[in-house]
């Protein structure tokens, strides 16, 4: 019997040796999986204006190797309240992260976002570089 | 042995509980109310704006061997405006969606705060409509109703309907305006001025009306007086027009009571309260049909939301407006 019974617990250990301590995926600060990719690029910008319609003339012209997106607005946008939408490379993320509306209208000072690939270990800054249409 | 016995009666006393517990009770249809009742609901949704009604529909119903209806009458809390009235017509919907109605009363007569409509037909069952014109005395203040209706056997009921608050704000629709003519805004009077008039009512001009064809994203726009000057191309503006009013676009909000479409979309006081415009331009261009904007005056007392009924290739459109005065009590 006591036999039988060491048997059982003997299965039953070695089952929960396989099964027990599977490793968690790896995330982020934000809870984002860390993947092994490490493209780290923009490949899409869109601006919204208060009433979340396009303000952009024409499509965004994104520069990969030098890190800028150009883009013109149309004439009279409220460049204070603009909601800008990026589209990254796959498992990539921004920072600073966007939140809502965004003040573009210091032109003289673009904003700069950087992207961060799938394996948190390339980090790439954008410049905005905005121009309004004449 | 007795272990094995009270397993059984155990085991027995589950398989009756399943087979009983849970028996599915038929429907039935629910029995006539043998004395006279009433029900009533509201037909009018989004906010209570003053001039505008509130509509109910009472019905109330005996059965005929207990006598008939004799009257209905509807009590407000505070008076009705001109207009207010008990419809004597019981309506009834035909297969195709159509209301119908059957005359059985004389027109209501309005004493007060009571709307009455005394019957006139042998009736034991009818629905009455009843509209509330609100009053600008009751503007901020909740209003309820209480419906009442008697039969021949003497019998009373009442059904109490609210309170309601109504609305603190203004309300004025398909405003016309034009291009270098009826294109001067005035959001305090809620009205257009012609250039003729405005003179005398500069001080009182928030934003004015444009329409120009180039640039290509001009087109339509409200402008304030105080904006720069190359969102008022061509424009000398009258002596003393020179407010910088505070707008925003939005798309995709199409107030009913403004848009009177499909969309069951209200803009309503809180709406305004919460508003809030401190980064907004003095300008909005290339504004569309079906579009609107939150407007601020310049001395921060009206907050408005101005809707875009239709905007014409000729240079006009047809604005309505709700208008929110923030120093309201």
């Amino acid at each position: 019997m006591a036999r039988y019974f060491k048997i059982a617990i003997s299965i039953l250990l070695f089952t929960a040796g396989l099964t027990g301590c599977k490793k968690d995926a790896p995330v982020d600060d934000d809870g984002l999986l860390i993947t092994s990719r490490q493209e780290c690029f923009v490949s899409n910008l869109e601006l919204l204006g208060s009433d979340f319609v396009t303000v952009r003339s024409k499509a965004a012209v994104i520069d990969t190797t030098a890190q800028t997106v150009n883009v013109e607005v149309l004439f009279g946008t409220d460049l204070k309240n603009i909601y800008p939408q990026f589209s990254l490379a796959t498992d990539c993320k921004l920072d600073p992260k966007i939140i809502g509306k965004v003040d573009f209208s210091d032109l003289a000072k673009p904003k700069i976002y950087t992207v961060v690939s799938g394996n948190r270990k390339i980090r790439k800054p954008y410049t905005i570089f905005i121009t309004v249409q004449r | 042995m007795q272990l094995k016995q009270s397993k059984y009666i155990s085991l027995l006393a589950g398989l009756l509980l399943f087979t009983i517990a849970c028996k599915k009770e038929d429907y039935a249809i629910p029995g006539a109310n043998s004395a006279l009742s009433n029900d009533c609901i509201k037909r009018t949704l989004g906010p209570n704006i003053i001039g505008q009604n509130i509509e109910f529909a009472y019905a109330m119903a005996i059965p005929p061997e207990k006598g008939k209806l004799v009257s209905a009458q509807v009590e407000a809390s505070i008076a009705g405006a001109r207009g207010t009235f008990l419809e004597h017509n019981s309506y009834f919907t035909k297969p195709n969606g159509q209301d119908t109605g059957v005359v059985v009363g004389q027109p209501s007569t309005t004493d007060g705060t009571k709307t009455t409509v005394t019957f006139n037909r042998d009736t034991s069952a009818a629905t009455l409509r009843y509209y509330y014109f609100i009053p600008e005395e009751a503007r901020g203040k909740p209003v309820s109703f209480t419906f009442t209706a008697k039969s021949s056997d003497g019998a009373t009921v009442t059904y109490k309907m609210g309170p309601y608050m109504v609305s603190k704000m203004d309300m004025v629709r398909n405003l016309t305006v034009k291009n270098n003519d009826t294109s001067y805004i005035s959001i305090a009077d809620m009205m257009i001025y012609t250039r003729a008039n405005v003179a005398a009512n500069a001080a009182r001009i928030d934003l004015i009306y444009l329409y120009r064809s180039t640039p290509a994203t001009f087109l339509h726009a409200l402008v304030s007086p105080a904006a720069d000057a190359q969102y008022l191309p061509n424009v000398t503006l009258p002596a003393g027009v020179n407010r910088s009013t505070k707008i925003r676009k939005v798309f995709n909000l199409q107030d009913y009571n403004l848009a009177r479409l499909q969309f069951g979309i209200y803009v309503d006081d809180l709406d305004f309260q919460k508003l809030n415009l401190a980064d907004a331009p003095n300008f909005a261009i290339n504004m569309k049909g079906e579009a609107g904007a939150w407007i601020e005056t310049a001395d921060g007392r009206y907050r408005a939301y101005i809707y875009i009924n239709s905007a014409n290739e000729n240079g006009s459109a047809v604005i309505s407006m709700k208008r929110y005065d923030m120093q309201t009590k």
